[in-house]
């Protein structure tokens, strides 16, 4: 038989809910591992109840679980607690992401699954971590982002911060818990031995702190990271500009400076005083920007000033919204946006997976599972449990399925 | 004997420069890998100037605590990879080494000499990584790239800053660090899949524009599945399709609260607004969405009711509603949270003396954060790498100094 990708036979039984587990699970999906996401009866993954739904399908669920199978139910019933046990001595990889402590009181803590499989591999994930002095509070992708000083560099400087409209904290902590997962299996492969990750969302939030961080600390206080709406605080030209129909990004740094004073016909300032250094551009920012969207207002299009920079390799963008990057032939081509079909919902877009493999070119056929829907095949197949038995199981509610 | 961590012995050839890449092998670095920095000669990695940068007395170079933050624990050989000698020492590590990664413009490593094609025969068991703005291929693979550049192509630029406002520049590079992220990632399976499987190399093609639509988690969906009726757009501080999902005025600054699904009525408690759980204006998301005004009204007198920020979090707390102050930079730095837990780590260079970087993000029971690892000075394992790895002499390696093929400075 031929192996369908990387992961083909690893099997990993997922606890997580919400957006940061199920985005890790969702890239191994995609690598063919094969997935019990364990939902809580009767409701299952509260992300089931996420916009946009439709006959209470969801996409947001959709898109962060193709290709996973569905096991609902109680799990604080003996009978369930047995057969997640069995499961979890089955499998190579186990995923949580309740609240610290939350998995132990379930029967689950790491030393307990560390002895019924001491090849597993189990990963915690949380909004502060396991341990320290927040590790105990409620935590989503916003909370965490406010804690690592994030949000508070993002926003016009006299205004209260802006909400960036997406989960950036909770999918690159999903991307994180992946990655740590991959080398914790090539690890097993190497050791024979298991062991615990802990991975949280402000430790990958303050991940991606490439300056302020270090600028704050090595300058002993004297830059402060601040927001500063459209333009950066410390480097110059880099930010948003007035175009002539709308706003477009340019970012000339170091030897990109030179290129783009040609570009506008002013050598003249390429190392003139007022703007021949980035701390000079910087202490003369609205007189550079006055410049620079000056000169963009001579094209007759944003397309035009942009096709101009282009042309002599200076970093420039459009700001594409939603509907004008969900249509953009380059996103297209290259699959970065893709279109999947859902049972319920039918055809619609969703990001395309970022980890591409020349070994395994082709994406998996995957669909997102109904609440439930793989509850006999895992019970029947994976553990031997009988037709009566499951039967059972059902009708005293431990066991709960449902058609969206 | 016991690994030092996950990737001890693994050997990593990394010629890539800026952030993106850097990033990858950061984690590379402190999961134990032995990575060789390539950096072009003469002046090496161009962020080895990027603030915060300090002047060296005495010489025209810069230390960056910029660079130092990306690149601890990397062995640099600064060469010239145009000349002949130089490009025939990458090819002699290629054969050494179980990655590869290069972060230049689709097409660069390939007029270098070095394209797949090229690595794969020279060592057919190796993980080629090529990291770009765009990707390797498509209508815009050819356009210089850098963070933002990306971001703006992905629409993520668009959806962040005030609605009738410009759109605000995140003041992190969030793409770069997350493309380094998913590259260090897809490098784990690829090296699981030729140990376990027995497949040998392959190419990676990893890139800022697919990182970046990555992280849409509501917008691309909910525009398509609604058939373009919900077009996401910026806000300022409030979420557009989650309520009560916010930056709040408080008492004393603001705070950001989240109450979704069972945490609305706990909030309402909390705030001693029981009238306002079952409200026909409040009572579900889509009301809350609709009546959002009134809705924040009613948080942000309940919050300037409050002794102070201190008080309404410590309630809100006490009730587990998820709430945060917005912490600057310096004070998120000084937080006992991360202290303790090491999300800031405070790191020593002979140049810049104590400073503070992020901390390393991937914790693994089973093995330590090494704490000394040191920064390389540029071309510092030159000699290092030639004699130990490629079995150089010290006459050819000063015929390579001579010719100006291989390079070093003091920092």
């Amino acid at each position: 038989m031929t192996q369908k990708h990387i992961l083909d036979g690893y099997k990993i039984i997922d606890f997580t809910q919400y957006l940061a587990g199920p985005s890790a699970t969702r890239l191994m999906a995609e690598m063919g591992a094969d997935i019990i996401k364990v939902e809580i009866a009767p409701h299952g993954d509260p992300s089931r109840a996420f916009p946009y739904r439709k006959n209470k399908r969801s996409a947001y669920f959709i898109q962060q679980n193709r290709g996973k199978k569905s096991l609902c139910l109680d799990v604080k019933n003996e009978k369930s607690k047995a057969v997640l046990t069995e499961l979890i001595k089955q499998c190579d990889v186990l995923i949580e992401n309740f609240a610290p402590g939350v998995i132990g009181r379930l029967g689950f803590d790491w030393e307990t699954v560390h002895k019924l499989n001491p090849k597993l591999v189990m990963c915690s994930m949380s909004a502060f971590g396991q341990t320290g002095p927040l590790s105990h509070l409620p935590g989503f992708d916003y909370i965490a982002q406010a804690y690592s000083g994030v949000t508070s560099v993002i926003g016009e400087p006299d205004k209260p911060p802006s909400l960036p409209m997406l989960g950036i904290g909770d999918v690159t902590t999903g991307v994180h818990a992946c990655g740590a997962l991959g080398y914790a299996l090539l690890d097993v492969y190497r050791t024979g031995e298991g062991q615990l990750l802990d991975i949280s969302l402000l430790d990958c939030y303050f991940h991606q702190h490439e300056v302020n961080v270090q600028a704050y600390s090595a300058s002993k206080g004297k830059v402060v990271p601040r927001r500063s709406g459209p333009h950066h605080y410390a480097v110059a030209p880099t930010g948003i500009f007035q175009g002539p129909e709308g706003y477009i990004m340019i970012l000339a740094l170091v030897h990109q400076w030179p290129v783009l004073c040609k570009a506008m016909g002013r050598e003249d300032m390429t190392k003139s005083a007022k703007f021949g250094t980035n701390d000079a551009r910087l202490e003369n920012l609205q007189e550079l920007i006055g410049i620079i969207e000056g000169w963009l207002q001579s094209f007759d299009s944003d397309e035009a000033a942009i096709k101009a920079l282009q042309d002599v390799r200076v970093p420039v963008a459009p700001i594409l919204t939603i509907p004008q990057a969900v249509a953009h032939p380059h996103h297209r081509a290259r699959g970065t946006i893709r279109t999947i079909s859902d049972r319920m919902l039918g055809e619609f877009d969703i990001p395309g997976v970022p980890l591409r493999y020349s070994n395994f070119p082709d994406l998996l056929p995957l669909e997102a599972p109904f609440l439930g829907e793989q509850n006999r095949e895992i019970l029947g197949d994976w553990l031997g449990y009988s037709g009566e038995q499951i039967d059972a199981m059902e009708s005293e509610g431990i066991l709960v399925n449902a058609r969206h | 004997m016991k690994p030092k961590h996950v990737m001890d012995g693994y050997r990593v050839l990394d010629i890539t420069q800026y952030l993106a890449g850097p990033a990858a092998t950061n984690l590379m670095v402190q999961m134990g890998a032995d990575v060789t920095k390539v950096e072009i000669g003469p002046h090496g990695d161009p962020i080895r100037t990027f603030p915060y940068a300090v002047d060296i007395p005495g010489s025209k170079d810069k230390r960056s605590a910029y660079f130092i933050q990306q690149n601890r624990g990397k062995k640099s050989l600064c060469l010239d990879p145009k000349t002949a000698e130089g490009l025939a020492i990458i090819k002699e590590l290629i054969k050494q080494s179980d990655v590869f990664i290069e972060n230049f413009a689709p097409g660069v490593v390939g007029r270098l000499g070095l394209s797949w094609d090229v690595v794969k025969e020279l060592n057919p068991n190796i993980i080629m990584c090529s990291i770009s703005a765009f990707g390797q291929e498509g209508p815009l693979a050819a356009y210089p790239g850098f963070d933002y550049i990306a971001q703006a192509y992905a629409a993520v630029t668009d959806l962040i800053g005030e609605k009738d406002s410009p759109p605000s520049l995140p003041m992190l590079a969030f793409g770069d660090v997350g493309t380094g992220v998913h590259a260090m990632t897809a490098i784990g399976y690829a090296l699981l899949d030729r140990e376990r499987n027995d497949n040998g190399g392959q190419l990676l093609d990893i890139s800022l524009l697919d990182t970046y639509i990555h992280h849409h988690e509501v917008g691309v969906q909910i525009y398509s599945a609604t058939k373009g009726a919900i077009v996401p757009h910026r806000n300022g501080s409030q979420h557009t399709a989650v309520a009560p999902t916010g930056i709040f005025k408080s008492k004393d600054s603001h705070l950001i609260i989240l109450a979704l699904l069972h945490q609305w009525p706990v909030l309402c408690k909390t705030m001693e607004r029981e009238d306002m759980i079952d409200d026909p204006r409040f009572k579900d998301n889509d009301a809350r969405i609709k009546n959002l005004p009134e809705m924040i009204i009613a948080i942000e007198d309940w919050l300037q009711s409050q002794d102070s920020d201190a008080a309404a979090l410590a309630k809100l707390e006490a009730a587990r509603v998820p709430c945060a102050p917005i912490l600057t930079v310096p004070e998120a730095m000084e937080h006992p949270h991360m202290i303790a837990r090491k999300t800031i780590r405070t790191v020593t260079d002979p140049i810049m003396g104590e400073f503070q970087i992020p901390g390393m993000p991937l914790r693994f029971s089973k093995y330590e954060v090494d704490e000394n690892i040191e920064i390389p000075a540029l071309g510092q394992h030159n000699e290092e790498i030639l004699t130990t790895r490629l079995n150089y002499t010290a006459d050819q390696i000063e015929a390579l100094k001579n010719s100006k093929i291989l390079f070093q400075k003091a920092v």
